[in-house]
């Protein structure tokens, strides 16, 4: 759940935070999980709630590598980016590009929050099409086109990587 | 039957990728060399995420989450 986190965000102090308070609403709202789901299920989807949260509360989605989508100018996409080569200021960000800077990485960093959530579930942490839908309340069809669609792109992002 | 002529679909492209999908489908892939560079360039994806790491938080997450855990006392109360 944390690796999840951690990709959603791709920074650690925060990850944890998010982590944190997903096991807190967890632990201190246990009397309303439904037994008809998994337990891991449930834990997943608080998190990645917690996650598309903050992306959306700090529109930190918009800061793809790639800029802002209402960049329109090479400038305003530089300008908009994340610059994960940067942040070399402190210990802490040298470790998150070690461990966040491999091109992999980098290109899943470069799909849309939603599209992340499900590839992360499919490929990393192994569930099921009918898993993710469940975890995400997405219907099954909305997932596996997500899935689709986050695999082409990587692709694209790791041609254009390798080009 | 799914006629062995016909191009996988995405789905049958994944469960190749993951040593899955039915021989008799499998067998189109010798025949085309279409869906085989497609499949191909799927699995290296694949590969490459469900090789990815785990990460995990620091040292004394587990405590400082129990710390801000609301616990139940005997006498009923909840007690943070």
């Amino acid at each position: 759940m944390f690796s999840l986190l951690y990709r959603m965000v791709r920074d650690r102090a925060l990850a944890e935070d998010l982590a944190q308070e997903t096991f807190i609403k967890v632990l201190n709202g246990i009397k309303s999980y439904r037994p008809e789901f998994k337990f891991s299920s449930w834990i997943f989807k608080i998190a990645n709630n917690a996650a598309i949260d903050h992306l959306r509360r700090k529109s930190i989605d918009t800061l793809s590598l790639d800029g802002a989508p209402s960049a329109e100018t090479p400038e305003q996409m530089r300008a908009t980016s994340l610059q994960l080569g940067d942040r070399t200021e402190s210990p802490l960000a040298e470790v998150e590009n070690r461990e966040l800077g491999t091109a992999i990485e980098r290109a899943i960093a470069r799909l849309r929050p939603e599209y992340r959530s499900c590839i992360l579930l499919r490929h990393v942490e192994g569930y099921s099409y009918e898993e993710i839908a469940d975890t995400l309340e997405l219907p099954l069809g909305t997932v596996k086109t997500y899935i689709h669609r986050a695999r082409n792109e990587l692709r694209g992002f790791l041609a254009d990587r390798r080009d | 039957m799914t006629d062995i002529s016909m191009h996988l679909n995405t789905d049958e492209i994944e469960l190749w990728a993951q040593g899955l999908l039915p021989a008799v489908r499998a067998m189109h892939l010798a025949d085309c060399s279409l869906c085989r560079v497609e499949a191909e360039r799927e699995r290296k994806v694949i590969l490459e995420l469900v090789q990815l790491p785990k990460f995990a938080p620091r040292a004394g997450f587990a405590d400082r989450v129990m710390a801000q855990v609301k616990v139940p006392t005997p006498s009923g109360d909840w007690t943070a």
